[in-house]
């Protein structure tokens, strides 16, 4: 197993590139015009992921200093309304995210070992308060989303001891979210200040590209034929999938593609047609239409999906759809582009 | 620790002094050759031919130390056991960079080396100190346990342990962790569960459980035995059939296949390997995951508390396959045409900065390393990715930058010559 969202920045990977153009520093040419529009729409999905994320951390604390069941509802829904958030803008995988391994702190994928569980029980089991420091320190999969969504959701936990409200797994909860939401506030701040570097550096019309093209093959190749069992050894399993807990697997797919939708294609259409490549623009942009056109049918647990032949045919059209945009992006479009995908963290086991 | 992060241009000269001396000791014929795509080639399949022999004569020697361990279980015989495991793990560690970009070798070595495992499946676990992987229900079949196992409603006659039966239980269950043989597997048979998490000391199996009659403990002492016997035999003979895959003089096996391809394609395989493995697989899988997420179930050796060596053996075989040079177990020196001197042909100031980074990788693998078999509180790699643990962190974190580096110059020289496309077939695509 391998985790894709491994963050190592390469700066020989953007050399040489047929996208740079020869006067580089100079945010008056083409490209800079395209990192502009990618700067603003990506902007605003950040500063969607620090509102909702901030919503979370606030119906957290209001939940565990006045518990009821309604109440714990409300707080799976923020949890969720973040984490497709998140989902929207995960693609992203160079500059300020790559600070301090926050897109793992956001979100530490695949976990096969089930580290999220050992860690919460270590961390509950345990009589060292429970602060704000000692999640800092506690590693990644303490810090994210799929630590709130264990507390929220898992079945086990859940029926035990330790489930929600009492004092420890309500103050892990709090101490959680509070981190999430000051990731988010910090990650948008961040993007905002990244403006003039981004946008003077012609690598990083590359660099944005190949992060949509990753997005894309994560969503194809883990998040989608993994837990289908298309690959490895074609055991169809939904703990290979993420936030299966939450059974949010597939509605975070549909996140994911409307974000690539709204915070990608838009500069990259404008790109592909000042290339004379409309015909392809088009379909890219059709590719996505039929992907998104899966939902909000598909909007619903993996589990019975991959349970039952006849339902599985539903993922298979969804699989199909995913495909046909990857390789339009992956394949055609970066041949066009002459995008050029070096060596990256996916190149493992 | 100021060592590593002294300025590149002190790097440089360091390690451009180190590998001047080192091409110094070259005498053999074959390092006079002149270094063509052809003939680099044709030395990395000899490299991988010797790597692959001294893993199997390492093998061989571990298997008769499992052999007289299983006749006669002294503490003295199981030290030496562990011991020989220790030292097979040098030249094996060093072949991986083989495994990417020759699929034959990818294909083959989950048998030997695949990790991590969920070990409850071969033998007896501490239960509350036990994580499996998620939807595992081989996790817990311990087949040293019983002679028939239930796995996912499939139920398996284990009664005879042969080193077949022990192959095809290889992923049961469709787990990529039920892993029933090979290094990880014979370490768990060697060493047992290493209970100590972040704190100082590994497994401590005892000797007992391969004790005959009422001194055995744990019980079935004597299918510990046949599993161990068993496992390492089948070691041997995959080592051995790896081998002659990449003999000289054979017409029918893949060194024929790599010769009788274009030469481009094998530079790539070897430009593809040493990057896999520097970035996506060492650097990131087998340090970042487990540094960030602090967690030992993520470490490589994690019975025995080898995973500085398993790393640091990784590093040199990426830089074996760039000079050129393997220093075999009985200590002779392999070289012949390299990657470095066919980069330097058209781009010495290249080839300088990819041999110093090669250098500076070793030099921060070898600090971890250094670190973890101090004799003044040593710091193995699970003390090191302890929460907390700032010394422990900028050791893996250094390792991870130099090798991080090291993959971008790999990328510039392939491109140096002429080779544009280093990502994997997508093989994937098809459906």
């Amino acid at each position: 197993m391998t985790r894709l969202t491994l963050a190592i920045f390469l700066a020989s990977s953007l050399a040489a590139s047929p996208l740079m153009a020869a006067n580089a520093n100079n945010t008056d040419t083409p490209t800079a015009e395209y990192r502009k529009q990618w700067h603003s729409d990506i902007l605003t999905g950040y500063q969607n992921l620090a509102a909702q994320s901030q919503a979370l951390a606030t119906q957290a604390t209001t939940y565990c200093q006045a518990p009821s069941s309604e109440g714990f509802e409300q707080t799976q829904q923020a949890w969720l309304e973040a984490f497709l958030a998140w989902q929207q803008v995960r693609f992203v995988d160079f500059g300020p995210v790559e600070q301090g391994n926050r897109a793992w702190q956001f979100q530490f994928w695949p976990d096969p070992k089930n580290l999220v569980a050992r860690k919460a029980s270590h961390l509950l089991k345990g009589d060292t308060p429970i602060t704000p420091e000692k999640v800092s320190e506690s590693g990644v999969a303490v810090q994210g989303f799929p630590m709130a969504e264990y507390l929220l959701y898992d079945q086990a936990f859940n029926n035990g001891e330790e489930a929600l409200p009492t004092g420890r797994s309500c103050k892990l909860l709090v101490a959680v979210t509070r981190h999430i939401a000051g990731n988010g506030q910090s990650l948008a701040n961040d993007w905002k200040g990244f403006q003039s570097n981004y946008l003077g550096s012609h690598q990083y019309t590359d660099t944005t590209i190949r992060s949509a093209m990753a997005g894309l093959e994560i969503l194809e190749e883990r998040r989608l034929a993994t837990p289908m069992g298309l690959r490895g050894n074609g055991k169809r399993s939904v703990y290979a999938a993420d936030a299966w807990r939450s059974e949010a697997s597939l509605a975070a797919i549909d996140a994911s593609v409307r974000g690539l939708k709204q915070s990608f294609l838009p500069a990259f259409s404008k790109l592909l047609n000042d290339r004379e490549q409309t015909e392809l623009a088009e379909q890219i942009e059709q590719g996505f239409n039929e992907v998104l056109a899966n939902f909000p049918e598909l909007d619903r647990p993996m589990a019975p999906l991959l349970a039952d032949d006849n339902a599985y045919k539903m993922l298979q059209s969804l699989y199909i759809d995913v495909t046909q945009l990857t390789s339009l992006v992956n394949d055609r479009a970066a041949v066009e582009l002459g995008v050029v995908r070096g060596f990256n963290s996916s190149d493992g086991d | 620790m100021i060592a590593m992060f002294r300025p590149a241009p002190l790097a440089l000269t360091i390690a451009a002094v180190l590998s001047t001396g080192c091409a110094s000791t070259q005498s053999e014929s074959a390092a006079s050759q002149p270094a063509t795509k052809a003939t680099v080639v044709e030395h990395y399949a000899s490299l991988a031919h010797a790597g692959y022999e001294d893993a199997l004569i390492t093998a061989k020697t571990l298997d008769e130390a499992t052999d007289r361990l299983i006749a006669n279980p002294t503490a003295a015989n199981l030290q030496a056991a562990k011991e020989a495991w220790l030292a097979a793990r040098v030249p094996y560690q060093q072949t991986e960079v083989f495994r990417f970009g020759n699929a034959i070798v990818d294909d083959w070595e989950g048998q030997l080396n695949a990790w991590p495992l969920d070990e409850g499946l071969i033998d007896y676990v501490q239960a509350d100190d036990y994580q499996y992987e998620l939807g595992n229900a081989g996790a817990t079949a311990n087949i040293i346990g019983s002679t028939s196992v239930n796995v996912g409603g499939e139920t398996l006659d284990v009664k005879n342990l042969t080193p077949e039966l022990l192959a095809n239980l290889n992923e049961i269950g469709g787990s990529e962790a039920n892993v029933a043989t090979g290094y990880h597997a014979i370490e768990f048979l060697l060493w047992g569960q290493d209970l100590h998490g972040f704190e100082a000391g590994s497994g401590e199996r005892p000797v007992s459980d391969y004790a005959k009659g009422a001194d055995c403990t744990n019980g079935n002492c004597g299918r510990r035995g046949e599993y161990l016997d068993a496992v390492t035999d089948l070691l041997v003979s995959d080592l051995e059939w790896m081998v002659a895959q990449w003999a000289p003089e054979a017409s029918d096996n893949y060194r024929s296949q790599l010769m009788a391809a274009d030469a481009n394609e094998g530079v790539q395989k070897m430009l593809f390997g040493m990057g896999s493995l520097s970035l996506g697989e060492l650097a990131g899988e087998r340090m970042k995951v487990a540094l960030e997420a602090n967690s030992y179930e993520d470490e490589h050796d994690c019975f025995s508390d080898n995973t500085h060596n398993s790393h640091y053996y990784n590093g040199q075989g990426i830089q074996n396959v760039y000079t050129g040079n393997y220093r075999r177990v009985d200590g002779s020196l392999v070289s012949g045409p390299s990657l470095s001197a066919l980069v330097a042909q058209t781009n010495p100031e290249l080839d300088a900065r990819l041999n110093a980074q090669l250098e500076a990788s070793m030099e921060a693998l070898g600090v971890m390393k250094a670190k973890a078999e101090s004799n003044q509180n040593p710091m193995p790699f699970d003390m090191m990715i302890a929460p907390g643990n700032a010394k422990g962190a900028s050791i893996v974190n250094g390792a991870i930058m130099a090798l991080v580096e090291q993959t971008g110059s790999i990328e510039q020289a392939a491109r140096q010559l002429g080779l544009e496309a280093l990502s994997p077939d997508d093989a994937g695509h098809a459906f």
